[in-house]
């Protein structure tokens, strides 16, 4: 370790601490699968378990669990007492909050860091805070683009502080900035689609058949940027679930991808069907699929059509997925015969 | 002849940003894991594939985990250390390793020093209850448990966790990991997983649980790790206003949710006939649904194509990963449970002989559906990823080269490669036999939590069918499928519980108190 812990005295050897009996960790005799402890952490570990015994809140559980979590950013106990501390003894959260940043930015995926900020934000009730957090998350995924816990730390902020104005109102722009850094990252498709559809109905958003159109156009667009992102076309597929939309509304578009070269004059500038890029790898997975879908959902003879399909995609296209086609196959022939 | 390895790239369109630049490094790593013989256009060299599970290099890797422990830089795992004991021990299960009884009973000791007083367990000795490690602990006491004094099954006060598991849920269906803890999708699938084994169901326990799960699957159809309470909340229930889901869908919280949602099926069954009889007017009555069908998709697209050596990856545009092996190639046993299992047949007789009038009774559906083959991701494929990028060479198993080894990926991608071998499905006979030689009275003797005489039936039969629902479960092993062939043999897995069928029948039978019935070996579906 550091030259820090060697200048540190263990807290055995402080006088301050002398009042509380430290606790070993019991596991029994000759334990098994230990983990080789350095001193420094056995020994907080040891006085931490001691507190827990005195029921003491006090400043100093604030330092010791601090120490504890240095060392173990998942000691959700640690955490646990930690945040019943601050309450108890009502210390400054927003303070808390500040200290724990850059904490966060070097233990961004663990758990523990971000649910604490979210007991903070929640016993604090300032939407400054939550406007101040927005900022932060948006920095920490400018490093990690798809932290997990990050994302869902953002989403339950502005659920839970759900101001129109101050927390929601650029959230699409946001977003869709990056996108246009990385149109891949499925977590920034899933937060678009949380503001747009899963969370009511934002501001200037209230003609739903106009936000539905600037969704599909929106999709279509990244989607010829980019035809073989399954992203793009999952949330195509989530906008017209959402809507109850028919597949078939999307054919023309859709066909632009199921041939090797799409046959398009080019001044012919069809703002609704955008043609796929020039470096586009046609015919492309999921149009194909899209394709088949949309044979199997109009049914009848057009069956035939969409087996076709998913026998090419069995057999050459995506091959990986056989087993899957095979039983796609198989599911659509009964639903006709039946 | 065998057609030639589809092994093209994943295709980038011209159009490069992070997550291709990500995704064409782990293509070239993983390629370079491909024997050259595979690699090669010609299909008659596939012969003589040099694929073997390095057994031993596994087993003593995990035996210095267990007698050596761990070094400093696990610090970090001092509060998985109940997990830390479950990986191992369930896998040396996968690798039919036997323990010796003194091992055992040092195993069981450090399991029950974190127990707390209160009720559950913690990531380790005095650590705050938590579900996670309550999980972890009992059934790595499956592994190492047995009933009597000493044997450590009779040592977990069921009563009190009972107790800390109410005392964490929530008013939408959902449970904190802990007190002051998160809520998400793992720690019910843990609280379902342990309350099933222990006999701890109870109605006041799943209320508004089914709900819950069904609002975390997202528009892809996998599941993300939570929902947003407080508007549906806030003013008792609302059904009408949004519980939109928090996080993107993930492979981990999506097996957790689709287990858990097996595991209220019973509940589900007895909670909507009851309402629809009319027994508790006033609550809603539409039962919760989630869509198999996105679920199905999702999951299917998210083994990777060949050049990704068909492993899986655990959300949309992410890299592949072995411990997605079992999280979300354990999940197509769950989705055949739900479209074809035994449960569902048996529920709803007379509507399976209206539509399917001349049949033979029960199971006639359920074998049409096991004749599409076997099941729908690719069963080989995922066997040579575990093989191939899955092991390292000095013993262990990892998510991916050129990582190192650790007990959690030893284990998932081993819980993995035995969901790719086998093919563990509910049963319709076994779950007659076990109907058969039910006792309800000795069931409900040895349950912590008793009903009002008015409910007393219900929760008889909720506890009957949660008990026939899990273990009718078998393999069936006319399906298996060895890449490298039988010495790469693992042992088959529970679905539900990632326990093997044996662990789960023996600790369930003790806290159910029921004699269970011989089985024979499954082996029908190939002969059709
Ligand atoms: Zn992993």
């Amino acid at each position: 370790m550091s030259a820090e812990s060697e200048d540190v005295p263990l807290y055995a050897e402080r006088p301050e601490w002398s009042d509380v009996v430290p606790v070993p960790q019991y596991q029994g005799v000759d334990a098994l699968a230990p983990i080789n402890y350095s001193a420094e952490y056995q020994d907080a570990t040891d006085y931490f378990r001691g507190i827990i015994r005195m029921g003491e809140t006090s400043p100093r559980v604030l330092k010791l669990t601090r120490d504890i979590i240095n060392m173990n950013p998942a000691h959700y106990s640690a955490w646990q007492y930690r945040y019943k501390t601050l309450i108890a003894i009502g210390a400054d959260l927003t303070e808390e909050l500040r200290q724990m940043d850059d904490f966060a930015l070097t233990n961004m995926k663990t758990y523990q860091v971000w649910h604490h900020r979210r007991l903070l934000l929640t016993a604090l009730r300032s939407r400054d805070a939550a406007a101040g957090e927005l900022a932060f998350t948006a920095r920490v995924l400018a490093a990690d683009a798809k932290n997990y816990h990050t994302w869902s730390y953002r989403q339950w902020l502005l659920a839970h502080f759900n101001d129109e104005e101050r927390l929601w109102a650029g959230e699409r722009a946001w977003v869709e900035d990056l996108l246009e850094k990385d149109v891949r990252n499925n977590s920034a498709w899933h937060h678009r689609f949380f503001v747009v559809w899963s969370s009511g109905v934002r501001e200037g958003d209230e003609d739903r058949e106009a936000v539905g159109r600037r969704e599909l156009a929106f999709a279509k667009e990244k989607i010829a940027l980019a035809p073989n992102n399954p992203s793009a076309w999952n949330y195509l597929r989530g906008v017209l679930e959402h809507t109850k939309t028919p597949l078939s509304a999307l054919t023309t578009f859709v066909q632009l991808y199921t041939v090797s070269s799409p046959s398009i004059a080019p001044e012919v500038m069809d703002l609704d069907n955008p043609v796929p890029t020039e470096g586009a790898q046609l015919p492309c997975v999921n149009a194909l699929e899209f394709q088949a879908d949309i044979y199997e959902q109009e049914g009848g003879t057009q069956i035939t059509k969409a087996v076709e399909i998913w026998k090419s995609l069995a057999n050459e296209y995506d091959t990986m997925r056989k087993k899957y086609w095979e039983y796609r196959i198989k599911e659509g022939l009964q639903t006709t015969h039946t | 002849m065998a057609p030639a390895r589809d092994l093209r790239p994943t295709p980038t369109d011209g159009y490069p940003t992070a997550t291709s630049f990500l995704q064409q490094d782990i293509e070239d790593t993983l390629l370079a894991h491909l024997p050259q013989c595979l690699a090669s256009p010609d299909p008659t060299a596939t012969q003589n594939v040099p694929a073997v599970l390095q057994r031993n290099n596994h087993m003593q890797y995990l035996l210095r985990n267990l007698r050596q422990g761990f070094p400093q830089r696990y610090t970090g795992q001092d509060a998985s250390q109940a997990w830390l004991m479950y990986w191992i021990l369930q896998a040396f299960s996968c690798l039919g390793v036997g323990m010796d009884g003194e091992t055992k009973r040092r195993a069981r000791e450090k399991l029950l020093a974190m127990q707390n007083e209160s009720g559950g367990f913690g990531g380790g000795p005095g650590q705050a209850s938590h579900l996670l490690a309550t999980y972890a602990a009992v059934s790595a006491l499956a592994v190492v448990g047995e009933p009597g004094p000493g044997g450590g099954w009779d040592d977990i006060d069921r009563k009190k966790m009972y107790d800390f598991f109410m005392s964490v849920k929530q008013p939408d269906g959902s449970f904190l990991v802990c007190h002051h803890g998160e809520v998400d999708v793992r720690g019910l699938y843990c609280l379902l997983a342990v309350a099933t084994l222990l006999n701890l169901l109870t109605q006041e326990l799943l209320e508004g649980v089914p709900e819950f799960i069904a609002s975390c699957q997202t528009y892809e159809g996998g599941f993300g790790n939570a929902s947003f309470p407080d508007w549906a909340f806030s003013n008792g229930y609302d059904p009408t206003t949004p519980r939109p889901v928090l996080g993107e869908a993930h492979g981990g919280y999506t097996f957790c949710a689709l287990a858990s949602w097996l595991f209220l099926q019973p509940y589900i069954r007895i909670r909507y006939q009851s309402t629809a009889a009319g027994i508790s007017a006033g609550v809603n009555h539409v039962p919760p649904t989630i869509n198999v069908r996105t679920l199905l998709r999702w999951l299917t697209n998210m083994q990777g194509t060949g050049i990704e050596l068909g492993g899986f990856k655990g959300r949309t545009n992410k890299l592949v990963d072995g411990c997605y092996s079992w999280w979300v190639g354990g999940c197509f046993s769950l989705v055949d449970g739900l479209l074809g299992g035994a449960s569902t047949a048996t529920r709803e007789p007379s509507n399976e002989t209206a539509t399917h009038a001349g049949n033979p009774p029960a199971s006639t559906e359920d074998s049409e559906w096991h004749d599409i083959d076997d099941a729908i991701f690719n069963r080989e494929a995922l066997q040579e990823y575990i093989l191939f990028a899955g092991q390292h060479p000095a013993g262990g198993l990892r998510d991916k080269p050129p990582k190192h080894p650790d007990s959690y990926h030893t284990l998932y991608c081993l819980a993995g490669l035995s969901a790719a071998q086998h093919r563990v499905v509910p049963d319709h006979s076994r779950r007659d036999d076990l109907l058969r030689s039910w006792n309800a009275d000795t069931a409900r003797g040895t349950a912590v939590v008793t009903a009002s005489a008015g409910e007393q039936e219900r929760l008889d039969n909720l506890r009957q069918e949660s008990f026939l629902d899990a273990l009718c479960w078998l393999e069936d092993e006319g399906a298996d499928k060895f890449v490298g062939g039988s010495a790469n043999r693992v042992n088959a897995t529970q679905p539900l519980f990632n326990l093997t069928v044996t662990h789960t029948e023996l600790i369930m039978a003790h806290f159910y108190q029921q004699r269970l019935p011989s089985r024979l070996p499954k082996t029908t579906s190939k002969s059709s």
